[in-house]
């Protein structure tokens, strides 16, 4: 009896104590080695199903032509999934290959969360496939923390009907025919306006996209928020021109609620005929060829337009894969990345993703030459018109300027604020934060 | 009516498993608690790692220099993540907006609350059916609420618009998420449909506990609909109500989600409240600063609580536990 009474405590003692264990245990990445199988584990951010089914398919195939290595696809929903990518990593458990934005790059690679892989890739013939601009991103500083798998490009889409209507020849060219053009389309009383203006969330990219295209001339490259001269964009006087037209788009060629729009409304503003311009990336192609409202011979797409000198700043925003630095099978794990960004796997995902390749061999691809796709391929290939510049997205502070810069356009364009006043915060912001203050 | 303590007697014989003296505390062997404790190990233990430990780990961050975009230094800083958020307009901002967002909110979830309760308790064909209907926005998430809303009180496409401006309400569409004077309506609004369910719940719930009797008896002594309500109704659910309050001032406090999804915290910011404002540094990376956020919210909600529940205790007489004698 008393031994009975004994074993009670015992017992549940016991029992508690494999449950804590338990969940200290070995993650799935680290019980998977079992009978010499190796189990990677890789998190996507940018999930949406259809890019989910893909990148399964793709996997399979990997798996395939690998046998001994399993992949597990982690999709957690896209607006907490650098959130979930960032706990992974800190946890330094359970990720192998994740995917890495040119938002996440600098603070992951800042706590050393994901590994250089510059030693692996040095005689990958895959280097060689890649464009100039993949390449580019590839080997930032002399480090491989990413390859992409892909670019994200704005270009203008535009209401071939209205245009013409509105008795021009083709769509603009410039940011000046552009304010003209939607000025002389947009008619409010009729629930039409000239141009879908992003006012919402992301709103700050295009309002820079306009100072970019007028300060080109003096802009770095290697840094689009500098001028040679070492100072930031925003301390040219031409920026306030540009901020000033921008600010004349909103007010008289763009729906007044427009200010809280972000990606859905203005793709929704263009395919619910709305509105007659849209600057928005290869990816809208698939969603305007859905519309129930315009028709395919309605609309087009045209390069992105130019400043006053003739040039625009085409900044590619990116996204690829990357190897955690947490991972105890990176050989494995970079052979997957080399595997979704050569040859067919890389030319599939960009075109059922609707990106711009990164592979040279696409410019002779049909898919890519044709229809609206031709203006991405026209700006890519008139690098001195459109000229390829490198944005700062990586910097840790990368989030903070996103909200920040969204919410003084919107004061701009609610006139809250004056865009002198805009572009002083914002130039100074910068210098200090480069300053490391 | 005589008020009896039915309870039996205290038995003087303790033992382990047997019924406590009353008024009095259970005693248990030595052998016999350590039985007790060892089955409740394991709830002790995922309590402590799951609730207290992030706890105590997130008022610690509110003292740290914890970044997220750069760890090397997460040394302790004592009360600067505090004082910068004093020092920070927009967090004043967010204050102010966060009380217009409660008291907007929670006023009208009250009265509207209250009159479908009332209407709800009449006897009536498909009161199931309606009571179901009423209560379904209860069941969807905040968030998803929000993104509905988003799209109803869009300015070009919403059906808001669209329906006022068929009534001829209005001649022009209105701007409602783009101009900072509508776009707190509009959220409240949403919010305000979103919750009047909950009031509508716990009220009815209260209401059906209502002796019938009591008004009968008020209506053979000739009193109206309203005096009814004020001497008999209010009085007997009065502790529901108050607790009712309570909670949704919290909730409404620390709900974020819907103005997520509506308007993101814009125009402009000038629809931030604390907690959004809160998720947004946390994007930022920023942890040391939203957990003093943090930590600034549960300390003002629970001096509330307090208040409010002194404030209420005065004013609610004591009830005594009435046995009708048979």
């Amino acid at each position: 009896m008393r031994h009975r009474q004994m074993l009670a405590p015992l017992t549940a003692a016991l029992a508690a104590a494999t449950l804590v264990l338990s969940a200290c245990g070995p993650g799935p990445a680290e019980k998977a080695q079992s009978g010499g199988e190796v189990k990677l584990q890789m998190v996507e951010s940018l999930t949406n199903p259809t890019r989910t089914a893909l990148l399964k398919k793709l996997i399979a195939d990997f798996e395939a032509a690998n046998s001994g290595v399993k992949v597990q696809l982690i999709s957690p929903p896209t607006n907490q999934a650098d959130q979930k990518i960032t706990q992974m990593l800190q946890s330094g458990k359970g990720v192998d290959v994740l995917e890495v934005r040119d938002t996440t790059v600098g603070p992951f690679s800042t706590n050393k969360w994901i590994y250089d892989m510059a030693p692996d890739l040095k005689d990958w013939d895959g280097l060689q496939a890649l464009t100039p601009n993949a390449l580019a991103v590839t080997q930032q500083g002399g480090k491989s923390y990413m390859v992409p798998y892909g670019f994200y490009g704005l270009s203008l889409f535009y209401r071939k009907d209205l245009v013409q209507q509105a008795g021009f020849a083709g769509p603009p060219k410039s940011w000046s025919e552009m304010v003209e053009q939607a000025k002389k389309i947009n008619d409010p009383t009729k629930n039409k306006y000239g141009y879908s203006f992003r006012g919402g969330l992301g709103g700050a990219g295009n309002a820079i996209a306009v100072i970019s295209g007028y300060v080109i001339d003096d802009i770095n490259k290697d840094n689009a928020f500098k001028l040679t001269s070492g100072k930031t964009i925003f301390s040219s006087p031409k920026a306030v021109d540009a901020l000033n037209l921008y600010v004349d788009l909103f007010k008289n060629a763009s729906p007044p609620s427009s200010v809280s729009w972000g990606y859905p409304e203005m793709v929704q503003g263009f395919t619910s005929g709305t509105t007659g311009f849209l600057l928005q990336d290869p990816e809208v192609i698939a969603t305007v060829r859905e519309s129930k409202t315009i028709k395919e011979d309605q609309w087009g797409t045209a390069p992105l337009p130019v400043g006053p000198t003739g040039k625009a700043a085409q900044p590619l925003a990116n996204a690829g894969w990357g190897v955690a630095q947490g991972s105890e099978h990176k050989a494995e794990a970079v052979k997957l990345v080399k595997f979704l960004t050569s040859g067919d796997p890389a030319l599939t995902f960009s075109k059922e993703n609707s990106l711009v390749p990164i592979l040279k061999s696409a410019a002779d691809d049909p898919f890519f030459k044709d229809g609206p796709w031709a203006s991405y391929v026209a700006m890519n290939s008139s690098p001195e018109t459109y000229v390829v510049v490198t944005q700062p997205r990586g910097v840790p502070w990368s989030t903070e300027w996103g909200n920040k810069a969204d919410a003084d356009v919107q004061k701009l364009i609610t006139g809250k604020a004056q865009p002198a006043e805009i572009l002083q915060d914002w130039d100074a912001y910068w210098t200090k934060k480069w300053a490391g203050n | 009516m005589a008020v009896t303590d039915t309870r039996p007697a205290a038995s003087s014989r303790r033992t382990a498993g047997s019924r406590p003296p009353a008024g009095g505390r259970r005693r248990f062997s030595g052998r016999t608690a350590l039985v007790l404790l060892a089955f409740m190990l394991p709830a002790i233990v995922f309590v402590g790692l799951f609730t207290y430990y992030p706890l105590l780990n997130g008022i610690s961050m509110a003292f740290r220099n914890y970044n997220l975009n750069d760890l090397s230094d997460t040394s302790w800083v004592g009360l600067k993540n505090f004082r910068t958020l004093v020092g920070d307009e927009m967090f004043r901002g967010t204050v102010r907006n966060s009380i217009v967002w409660v008291v907007g909110s929670l006023v009208p979830q009250f009265l509207i609350g209250f009159t479908m309760a009332l209407w709800l308790r009449r006897k009536f064909r498909f009161r199931g059916a309606y009571q179901a209907l009423v209560f379904f926005p209860w069941a969807v998430s905040g968030f998803l609420i929000g993104i509905l809303f988003r799209w109803m009180f869009n300015g070009e496409f919403g059906v808001v618009n669209d329906l006022l401006m068929k009534t001829h309400l209005i001649d022009t569409p209105v701007p409602w998420l783009a101009d900072a004077k509508y776009a707190m309506v509009a959220v409240i609004a949403a919010n305000v449909w979103y919750g009047v369910t909950f009031f509508a719940i716990m009220i009815l719930a209260a209401l059906q506990s209502v002796p019938d009797e009591l008004y009968e008896a008020s209506a053979i002594d000739g009193a109206g609909k309203v005096r009814t309500l004020f001497s008999i109704t209010i009085p007997s659910i009065r502790t529901t109500l108050a607790l009712t309050v309570l909670l949704r001032v919290i909730w409404t406090f620390n709900s974020p989600e819907l103005i997520f999804g509506m308007t993101g915290g814009g125009p402009a910011n000038e629809t931030h409240i604390v907690t959004s404002y809160m998720i947004q540094v946390t994007q930022e990376g920023d942890y040391g600063r939203a957990s003093a956020m943090g930590v600034m919210v549960v300390f003002v909600l629970l001096l509330f609580a307090i208040f409010y529940l002194l404030s209420v205790r005065t004013r609610t007489p004591r009830t005594r536990r009435k046995v009708v004698a048979g």
